[in-house]
């Protein structure tokens, strides 16, 4: 019983950061219906904004975190004035940015590459390696942190596009592109912020995994699964959606890695991925299959 | 008014019509330009007598072998317009496949090849089945979950070697003439593969599978049986995948699962070289492969890291997407530029 206690509470624990490492994804997808596969590639890249603060001036990688977001956000700024706002224009526009977002992604990972080596880092703060003990079961601090830092900054996004003005733009968006245009929303400066957003959760995101994973650059591409797999059956473009499915499936993955061996446990998201896309590729939440 | 009475007359008047159009093809049609490029391919090991030419024949063999993979792809990826990620899969089962036969019975992968070619199109078809239920970006995304369930699957089975793989063979032929048996093998694939993407794309079946790249729902309401068109077309670029792994093993003399279940180079290469190329052109894979693996050496030679080649491959990609997404191929033939050597159509 205890067992079982613990894998739910080191399940719950990871579910968080999952969540947040897919809900810029999420956001990015309801807005401007791009399947940004670079995304975990970025996350990688906040994870190193991190890791070198941390490496070269000792600097705790939360307190970085505003940085990871400030730098990656400047980068959507970026990615989007340069490459998608021209994209829009596309007839096979869905498939196109995927085969681009695909190719930042290469593009990312090689740079991270070439500057950083494909050595497997992490960032070591005090809380990292240390656990609360409750009774027998203990909690990892590092992954308490995480979960309630990923939960606060959710829940910031979820009050900001619930009661702002503009977060009402962001969903009006969502919901109905053309719509939105109708009625006076800036959609292409929408879709600007939106992304801007989106990436910054990335840089958040990486600069708390930093601490909870150890990564290489290479280590994106198992994380686009993982991330896929979320948001896929949360339902493309809800965040809700995605952060109960980062709950579920992080959960069930404790327990198919406590059962059957950690190797398996990645397995379990590759194969949910596949089998929401079959079955019900509108997901948990997803109110069309949009995708399909 | 018209001046045809029936029905019939017009599709007489059509076909005829049709006909002219095709002769007209056919005269303009260089031919000899591919049958020169096939002779002097296999005459080149040749070479042999006069010096040391194994590193340009290495290099030939390699292109060759993406010619391969890159015509099969394009009839799924060109063609029928259904971008897969996923194609290693299919390079590893015949990588597997055939290594385990020439394991355990001592047959060639050469002589597999077409064997193993078949098995990975078997699974093709039966994966097809589920996956080209989604279209779009989706079918982009289930592509990459199958690599990866594959990628740990073949970790995990023993009884193919697990994460150290299989181990096969060297044969016994002096160094120099070593490589020649692949390089045949390749060779004659790559032009067999050229020659299938030629013939489906002359075909009816070529004919359906560019009306469901236009528009799946109205070439179904055409008539056209569009699952069993687009499965059969995954089928056929699974099988030119089968073929190429099950002999890449051998060259390789090991079968592993990190390296035939690479999702760069097995899956995204292919796709790559289509795409700059030209999608749903017969040259374009060609020219699309001659120009990845010379940029590849190139970048190789003078940068060395492996990280930079993944960074160039991104860079390439991301550039031939924004500026031409109809490829080389593609972007002249649409500004009437494109020399009649290169119109291989």
């Amino acid at each position: 019983m205890a067992d079982i206690l613990q894998i739910l509470i080191l399940g719950l624990a990871l579910g968080g950061v999952y969540a947040l490492m897919g809900a810029g994804l999420s956001l990015v997808f309801g807005v401007m219906r791009i399947v940004n596969l670079a995304h975990p590639s970025l996350i990688m890249m906040g994870a190193y904004v991190a890791f070198w603060g941390f490496r070269l001036y000792g600097i705790d990688p939360i307190v970085m975190l505003p940085v990871a977001m400030v730098i990656l956000a400047a980068t959507g700024v970026l990615l989007y004035k340069l490459v998608f706002e021209r994209e829009a224009k596309s007839a096979k526009y869905s498939e196109m940015t995927v085969l681009l977002t695909f190719a930042f992604a290469m593009v990312f990972e090689g740079a991270l590459a070439t500057a950083f080596t494909n050595t497997q880092r992490v960032t070591t703060p005090d809380y990292a390696v240390d656990a609360i003990f409750i009774g027998n079961v203990f909690i990892p601090l590092g992954q308490l942190y995480a979960g309630i830092v990923s939960l606060v900054l959710i829940g910031a996004l979820a009050l900001y596009l619930k009661y702002s003005r503009f977060g009402y733009a962001i969903r009006a968006t969502t919901q109905n592109r053309e719509a939105a245009e109708l009625l006076g929303v800036n959609v292409n400066f929408v879709g600007l912020v939106s992304f801007a957003i989106g990436l910054a959760l990335a840089g958040a995101a990486g600069a708390l995994v930093s601490f909870v994973f150890s990564f290489f650059p290479s280590k994106h591409w198992e994380w686009i699964a993982i991330l896929m797999s979320l948001v896929v059956l949360g339902g493309m473009g809800s965040i809700l959606g995605t952060v109960v499915a980062a709950y579920i499936l992080s959960v069930v993955a404790a327990f198919v890695g406590f059962f059957f061996g950690a190797t398996l446990s990645t397995l379990t998201f590759f194969v949910a991925l596949f089998v929401v896309l079959l079955v019900r590729p509108q997901g948990l939440f997803g109110e069309k299959p949009e995708l399909a | 008014m018209s001046s045809y009475d029936t029905v019939d007359q017009i599709v007489a008047a059509r076909k005829a019509y049709n006909e002219t159009l095709a002769q007209a093809a056919d005269r303009t049609r260089v031919t000899w330009l591919p049958v020169l490029l096939l002779v002097i391919l296999a005459l080149f090991p040749l070479m042999q007598f006069v010096g040391n030419y194994n590193y340009p024949i290495h290099l030939v063999l390699y292109t060759l072998m993406y010619v391969t993979m890159a015509s099969g792809w394009n009839i799924l990826g060109g063609f029928t317009g259904y971008i897969s990620l996923g194609h290693s899969v299919f390079f590893a089962v015949g990588g597997y496949f055939a290594g385990m036969i020439l394991a355990r019975y001592g047959v060639s992968t050469i002589i597999m090849a077409p064997v193993a070619g078949l098995v990975a199109g078997l699974l093709g078809y039966m994966i097809g089945l589920i996956t080209l239920r989604v279209r779009g970006p989706s079918f982009i995304i289930s592509s990459l979950a199958l690599v990866m369930i594959c990628r740990i699957l073949f970790e995990k089975w023993q009884f193919v070697g697990g994460a150290a793989g299989l181990s096969l063979p060297i044969n016994d032929l002096p160094v120099q003439w070593a490589k020649l048996p692949y390089y045949y093998a390749f060779l004659v694939m790559a032009a067999f593969g050229v020659w299938v993407a030629y013939r489906v794309k002359h075909s009816k079946f070529g004919l359906g599978l560019r009306a469901i790249s236009k528009d799946e729902i109205k070439a179904e309401s055409a008539g056209i049986d569009t699952r069993f068109y687009k499965v059969l077309a995954f089928a056929i670029s699974a099988f030119m995948f089968g073929m190429a792994g099950a002999v890449w093993g051998e060259y390789l003399t090991y079968v592993r699962p990190n390296i035939f279940v690479h999702i760069l180079y097995f899956s995204v290469w292919p796709a790559l070289m289509c795409i700059l190329g030209g999608k749903g052109t017969i040259a374009g894979p060609v020219v699309g492969a001659v120009l990845i693996v010379a940029f590849n050496e190139f970048f190789v030679a003078t940068l060395g890291a492996s990280a930079i080649n993944i960074l160039a491959t991104g860079l390439i990609m991301a550039l031939t997407l924004m500026f031409f997404p109809l490829g080389l191929i593609g972007t002249l033939a649409r500004y009437r530029k494109l020399p009649r050597a290169l119109n291989w159509d």
